[in-house]
């Protein structure tokens, strides 16, 4: 490869990370208020503060996945075509990548997905509009399957795949946004200091704990999947770059597992602790501070996210 | 924690279990078959790939022993099949070579020779 598709391809990974976290980030915010937020708070004031909170995460996520959503387009019509990036952006080559390539198509349906979104976003007073939203918000991550590795196996195995590869990504996202939020929350209940927040505290923390379960449990499980179908084995693990990234991200993953143990079993229950009193601040503050190492760890995961996607899977070079 | 350790090792421990797959846009197999020799030249090479392909971005180019192209131009994508077909032609050595896009957006290349008549 020589130095313009060394940037081009160097840029992919970087974008790629970007864009994979901004949409994980967005739909894992509307899963938070959906699922954990909305049925604990109901009509209370601070239901309004958390979804003014998940919209503005949103929002923000949102316009960082449109932009780096662009970026990727571009860099990927550079990649496909052979050619310098300026030399690529050009109406015969965008046209081809865009309406001839499974990414392309991809692309432009998660464009739509992203304009419904925003859409939902800026007239969300409606119950059925924050659905819809949802809906469009799991469409963005789950398309992400038919953009990488998974989309392309063939046979059942690539059935099996783009499933596990699904679920995985939603999953995923459910985790890493329902952290940002949960950090978010504890923080206000922080600063609130009454009784009321306290309880908002504890009992989304708890709920959240049980959503948390199912994710882990999930993405272990289609990860498991993932990995047999691109590693295939102990050996190709071992020897290749992808199968060594991909245990580097299993050791973070299972860091992030470790401290979510932590907070389930050691810390949640001492929210319970009267409100305000020291013991009961401490355990927010650890809580707080424990999500954002998480979060840390999370986005390092997705780093590597968007270099794996990049290399050529271990199965490859095993079969050789 | 124990418990939490067992959750842990899971994911590694299964990784040590082989699996048959594949993944990548690789040649699998070709026909005529790489290296081997045919009787006559054939009308079309058609080439086997291990993951689907992106028609748009997928060639193939046949040359003959004196390095002209014998091909017809453009390739037919099915799935993860190419196939091109070739003008009339004599005796020697036919060299193919690909450069294909996987639909994960990856390219990868390579080539082989088949003989003719000999």
């Amino acid at each position: 490869m020589d130095s313009v598709g060394n940037d081009v391809h160097n840029s992919l990974i970087v974008v790629r990370a970007v864009h994979f976290t901004a949409t994980a980030i967005l739909s894992g915010s509307l899963v938070f208020w959906t699922v954990v937020a909305e049925p604990i708070l109901r009509s209370s004031e601070a239901a309004i503060i958390v979804w003014l909170q998940t919209r503005r995460a949103a929002w923000i996520s949102l316009a960082i996945a449109a932009v780096s959503g662009g970026f990727w387009v571009l860099l990927q019509a550079a990649a496909m075509s052979g050619l310098p990036f300026g030399d690529a952006l050009t109406a015969d080559v965008m046209s081809t990548v865009v309406n001839e390539t499974q990414f392309g198509l991809v692309s432009e349906i998660r464009f739509a997905l992203a304009i419904i979104l925003a859409g939902c976003l800026a007239y969300d007073r409606l119950l059925w509009v924050r659905g819809l939203a949802l809906i469009s918000a799991l469409g963005l991550i789950a398309a992400l399957a038919w953009t990488g590795h998974a989309g392309s196996t063939v046979g059942e195995a690539g059935i099996l795949h783009l499933t596990a590869d699904v679920l995985h990504l939603i999953f995923a996202a459910t985790w890493m946004g329902g952290l940002v939020s949960l950090a978010r929350l504890l923080a206000a209940a922080r600063r609130s200091r009454t009784d009321a927040w306290a309880l908002v505290a504890l009992s989304t923390t708890q709920r959240f704990s049980t959503l948390a379960l199912i994710s882990v449990g999930s993405i272990v499980a289609t990860g498991i999947i993932n990995a047999w179908i691109l590693v295939g084995s102990l050996h190709a693990l071992i020897i290749t770059d992808y199968g060594r990234l991909l245990m580097l991200k299993v050791t973070l993953f299972a860091a992030m597992l470790m401290i979510a143990v932590a907070n389930r079993f050691w810390l949640t229950p001492r929210l319970a602790l009267p409100p305000g009193s020291e013991p009961q601040l401490k355990a927010l503050r650890q809580l707080m501070r424990n999500s954002m190492i998480e979060i840390v760890l999370g986005l390092m995961i997705f780093s590597i996210v968007g270099l794996l996607g990049m290399l050529h899977p271990a199965i490859h070079f095993e079969n050789l | 924690m124990r418990n939490s350790a067992i959750v842990l090792a899971i994911p590694l421990l299964v990784l040590l279990a082989t699996g048959e797959a594949s993944a990548h846009a690789f040649l699998d197999h070709a026909e005529p078959r790489v290296g081997n020799t045919v009787a006559t030249a054939p009308r079309e090479v058609t080439l086997w790939f291990t993951q689907k392909l992106e028609p748009a971005f997928s060639t193939i180019t046949v040359t003959n022993s004196a390095g002209q192209r014998v091909d017809t131009g453009k390739a037919r994508v099915s799935g993860s099949q190419m196939t091109i077909g070739l003008r009339p032609g004599g005796a020697g050595t036919y060299h193919v070579t690909w450069r294909v896009l996987s639909v994960d957006t990856h390219t990868t290349d390579g080539s082989f020779s088949f003989q003719v008549g000999k």
